[in-house]
Parts: structure tokens; sequence; C-alpha cells
């Protein structure tokens, strides 16, 4: 990202409705982090920025939210036994790494073919990553539910674990031990995703639990972790140019500290691979989204030729698609947690029963 | 006890009372003559109304000590047992009930009876009567009410400690307090809930200054918080602030409505138990004078 002048950016001027709909957004994107382990900044980001926050201040102020955020979360995931926090570092590592090469390369394309150029490679890597990754880890959900809701490790983790290659690295939570090397591919993979679309996890996630072997579980938890580090780090940089907007910021913590609490209790409540349903619909319906949104920049870069009003239509659908990915995911969180609930309330009622007036 | 030999052995209806009184444990409860309506030597043709114990209590659950207390007694006496549960009253001053009440007494109503059903299935293991009513308001007058609606309610045993006091009034009846540790229980409940809610609204309004003190001043903030460079450090160290104070608000506040984690996942090494020792409730008589 090329840094721009401070005193060229333009801060906007808040009104009710922003504040509330970034108090909204802020509340369903830190729901679906707490549950899944990443999510929210790809619509919080273009989200701000149909309020008219320069992509730079968006940017800033999503990362500068998501840190804390992810703090908060990790911090009560690990209260759960559900945070390796061994792995999570290691993992950040190789995806600053990531993070360094993913930026370089966005400044490359933007040199090379401007900002349409630039915004067609996040798109289409959007598109391609997320239909591939989502198609898969939704098929391994449905596998998992019909054969009765068990995870197994995959079989390509169970192969690679067996792979000895120093350093052989063992990690607690997430109960396996594998060479410190097939973590750099995918920590750095989630480097240079988060640094391309803003969100690392969902190659973070999908990776912990396929190539590596852990469960739904430790692997969104673990992501809060690299989230974290990665968040923070990213805020720096981007506050040392004076780009964080805390107003916004603030805005969003306001919803999203709630949410990311009630996200992380939730995977207390669900069978695991429901991680797995809600992580895999919200990348399909988000792939979805940014495949509506490349004819503009196929447009710009004059490579096809298409109707500016079907533009605006499709660009529309667009970003209401990518809310609707966050609502599907809010919705079935919530629902499985309420029926989770009901159905823990009801026996330990008669659990508490029994107990008070002894056996009958 | 039993020295009755003849007595009959337990059966679902009994309308005949006893021809000899067994004693009861600690004092004989005076037979209260007076609850008897005179109504009743007027209908000598109805058969008579078994005499009753009351247990009353002012949660929507007894414990295991106080119902087994209740039953065993009754069993021995060869009496019916009404079990009284009373609420909390709603606002009398307010013209109308509020929703939040409403709801509060619906919740009393529903766990009284679940648990009802339970004490319900040990009665009919032992061939007793049982008759369970959920009212609302003050102790003493609920009591001493049911007292002249129902018939032949001998004594009274209160398993709420705690409400021994507001009994003490208008009750003309013998009243047995279980005195046990379900005062300690009774209190501990009340400050756990209470704490949890005090430290929720804390945290919610030191979230709130901060945030006041935030957009109030806006204009200086956005000024210094954008200079870049060393000035970095104010928006990380504000939003960490920030997370403290508003995320724990946001922890207590989902716990303080009940939304948490089941208690087996908190804490994945169980306690090691500490065996309980069953405290023999020891009711003591207290004669209204």
């Amino acid at each position: 990202m090329h840094d721009i002048a401070p005193q060229a950016v333009n801060f906007i001027d808040l009104n009710a409705t922003s504040v509330i709909f970034l108090f909204l957004v802020g509340f369903i994107g830190g729901l679906v982090s707490g549950f899944i382990g990443s999510g929210g900044a790809f619509v919080l980001t273009p989200g701000m920025m149909s309020l008219g926050v320069p992509a730079a201040v968006a940017v800033a102020s999503n990362m500068c939210h998501k840190f804390p955020k992810a703090l908060v979360g990790a911090l009560k995931r690990y209260k759960y036994g559900q945070v390796d926090l061994k792995l999570g570092l290691v993992m950040a590592a190789s995806a600053g790494v990531g993070v360094q090469v993913g930026i370089k390369i966005q400044e490359a394309i933007l040199a090379r073919w401007g900002q349409a150029g630039s915004n067609l490679y996040v798109s289409v890597s959007f598109v391609i990553i997320l239909l591939i990754v989502g198609g898969y880890v939704f098929y391994d959900a449905v596998k998992t539910s019909r054969s009765g809701g068990d995870e197994k490790v995959s079989s390509l983790a169970e192969r690679l674990q067996k792979i000895h290659l120093p350093p052989m690295m063992h990690f607690k939570t997430a109960n396996l031990t594998i060479s410190f090397w097939f973590t750099v591919p995918i920590g750095f993979a989630t480097g240079m995703l988060a640094a391309t679309i803003a969100v690392g996890g969902f190659i973070g996630v999908p990776g912990m639990i396929y190539v590596l072997g852990a469960s739904s579980l430790v692997g969104s938890a673990t992501e809060l972790v690299i989230a974290f580090i990665m968040g923070f780090a990213g805020t720096v940089k981007w506050a040392i140019n004076g780009m964080v907007d805390i107003r916004l910021t603030l805005l969003i913590l306001a919803g999203s500290l709630l949410g990311v609490q009630l996200g992380a209790i939730g995977t207390t409540y669900v069978k695991e691979h429901m991680i797995k349903v809600v992580m895999s619909l919200i990348m399909l319906i988000v792939a979805l989204s940014r495949g509506l949104a490349i004819p503009q920049y196929l447009k710009e870069l004059d490579l096809i030729g298409v109707n500016p009003a079907t533009l605006k239509v499709l660009g529309v659908i667009s970003f209401l698609t990518m809310c609707l990915a966050l609502g599907v995911g809010a919705v079935i969180i919530l629902g499985s947690m309420w029926r989770a609930k009901r159905k823990e309330a009801a026996s330990a009622a008669q659990y508490a029963l029994e107990e008070t007036y002894g056996k009958v | 006890m039993g020295q009755d030999a003849s007595r009959p052995r337990p059966q679902p209806h009994r309308g005949h009372p006893r021809p000899v009184q067994p004693p009861a444990p600690e004092g004989t409860p005076a037979s209260g003559p007076g609850s008897q309506a005179p109504a009743e030597l007027a209908e000598p043709h109805r058969t008579r109304e078994n005499r009753k114990i009351l247990l009353v209590g002012r949660e929507a659950h007894f414990t295991a000590a106080a119902v087994d207390y209740a039953l065993n007694l009754a069993d021995r006496l060869g009496y019916d047992l009404i079990v009284l549960n009373v609420g909390p009253e709603g606002n009398p001053g307010a013209l109308m009930q509020s929703p939040y009440r409403r709801w509060l007494q619906e919740k009393f109503k529903r766990q009284a009876l679940t648990g009802a059903a339970l004490i319900a299935r040990k009665a009919q293991a032992k061939g007793l009567r049982l008759e369970h009513l959920v009212r609302f308001g003050d102790l003493g007058q609920a009591v001493e009410r049911l007292n002249q609606e129902k018939r032949r309610i001998e004594f009274v045993i209160n398993a709420s400690e705690v409400n021994e006091p507001e009994m003490a009034g208008g009750v003309n009846l013998p009243v047995f307090t279980i005195k046990g540790d379900q005062g300690e229980k009774i209190m501990a409940q009340l400050t756990g809930k209470k704490g949890l809610a005090i430290k929720t609204l804390a945290y919610g309004a030191a979230s709130a200054v901060l945030y006041a003190a935030v957009f109030l001043n806006r204009d200086t903030v956005m000024n210094y918080f954008t200079r870049g460079s060393w000035f970095a450090a104010l928006p990380i160290a504000t939003v960490f602030v920030f997370s403290f104070f508003h995320g724990t608000f946001a922890h207590n506040l989902w716990e303080t409505l009940g939304i948490q984690a089941p208690k087996k996942v908190v804490q994945p090494q169980p306690a090691a138990r500490r065996p309980v020792r069953r405290q023999r409730p020891r009711p003591r008589l207290r004669l209204n004078v």
C-alpha cells in the first residue's frame, strides 16, 4: 500500500446512521470472528468505504479494531482451553513474512496496472481461493455431520505428521506433533491472503485443520492469536502514518467486543463441525459477491465492454451479497446457540431438580 | 413413634381422622380448633377432610431435606401435605404489572411446578395426598389466607429460614422453621447474582464515560491521533484501554444474561468433590401467642 500524505486524507463526519451501521456490522463481524476465528474484515472495509471513508483509512481503522477484538476473543477461548498458543506464535512468524511479500506484490501490481488492476487481482484471488477452499470445507462439513459429527484428522495431516523433518514441534493443545517446516507454508499463505483480501483466516484455519491436523475448535481459536499479532503489527505501521480514524475504530469495537465474546461462547455450545459449516458458507457467498464485482474491474481495464447501468446494479448486488454472507453466518451461529442452550437448560434443570430432591 | 399398633398402612385415600394422636417431634403441635370453620359442624353429612401439613417456602424449589422431612412427617402422622411456593410480589403501587415482573412470576410458577412434580412422585410413592399451590406476595399473608381457605391445616413447616420474621405476624398456626445451612445458601445466591449485576453496571458506566470522553472531544482527539510517528502510540494505547473496560463489560453482560459456556467446558479438570455432609434439619417450634 503506497503511503498517502496525511494532509490529503479526509476524515468523514459521523451521523447517527453511520454510528449505528458501524456498531451493528462490528457486532456481527465480531460474532462471526469469535466463532470461526476470522471474518468481518471483508465487510467492514468495504462498508466503511461505502460511508465515504477513503480506502487507506478504512483499512487502517479496521486493522486497529481487529487486533484488540482478536485479543479479547483469544483470551476468552483460551479460558475454554481451545487456543494453542505455541502453534499461533509459530504460524504468526511465517505469517509476518507472508504479509510483507503480499504487500510487495500488491504494490507491484498497483504500479503496473493501476488501481483497477489491483482491484481485479484482489477480486480474482478472492474468488478462486474462496471457491476452492470454501467448497472443500463445506463438503467436509457435510461428510462429518452425516457420519455422526465426530471430527477425524484428515489423511493428509496424518501423513505429514509422520514425516520426520527436524525441527519437530509438539503442540500440546492441538495435540499434534509435526515438523516446523509444514507450518511455514500455511502461515505464509495466511499472511499473504491477509495482505491481499484482509482475511488470512480463510486459509489459516482450513490449513491448520486439513494440513496440520488440528481440530476445528483449536484451529479457529488459534487463528485469533495469529490475527492479533498480524493486526497489531499492521496497525503500528498504519498508525505511524496517521491513517487510523479512532472514532470508526471505537464504534466498531463497541459492537465487535460484544459479538466476539458471544461467538466464542457459541463454540462451546455447538457441535464442532458447525464451525466448518459457517465458515464455508460465508466463504462461498463472499466468493459470489466478489465475482459479481469483477466485471467492473474488467471494464475499467478495457478488457470487456459492459453497460454502466448493469455495472451499477452488479455493484449493489455484490455489496448486499457480502452483507448476506455475514448475516447468514450470524443467523446460523445464533440459531445453533439458541437451540443448544434450550436443550441444555432443559436437561440441566432436570438434573438440578433431581439433585435437589434426591432420587425419587 | 408408632405406638398405635393398629394403625393401618398408608392408603391413597384417608378420609377418617386418627383415633389417637401420635406425638410429633419436639412438642405437640396444638391441633387448631380455631382454624376449623364452624361451618364444619353445620355440615355433618360431609366426610371429614384429612388433616394437613403445610410446607411453605419463598423459593421456587425446596431442598431435599425439607421435602423429605415434610413427607416423612406427613406419612407418620397420616396427614395430607400441601406444598406452597410463595413468589415475589409485583409492585403493589404500580397501576400495571410491568412485563418484567410478570415474566419473573411466570418463571417462578414454572419452576415451582416442575419441582412440585418431583415432590408429587415422592408423595405418591409413599401413598400420600399432595396438593401444590403457588402464590405471590407476603409470606405470612399467603399462609394465613390459605389457612382460612383450606380446612384442617394443623401446622406449617417453613422451609425459608431467612423469611421467618415474615411469618411472625398474622399466622394463626404453629410454625416449624427448618434451621440449617439454608441460610447461607440463600444469601450466597443473592450476592452472587447481585455482585455480577453491579460489576456489569460499573464497567458499562466506565465504558460509557470513555466513549463520551473521546466523542465529545473528537476534534482534539483526531488532531493528535493522526499526527503519525510517535503519536501512533495514542490510538494503540486507547484501543487497549477501551478493550479492557468495554470487553469486561461485554463479558459481564453476557454472564448476567445467563449466556455463558457450560460449566463442564470452563473447568476441564473437575475439582475434587468434597463430601457433602448432609445435615439433618432440626426444626424448632415457635408458637405464636
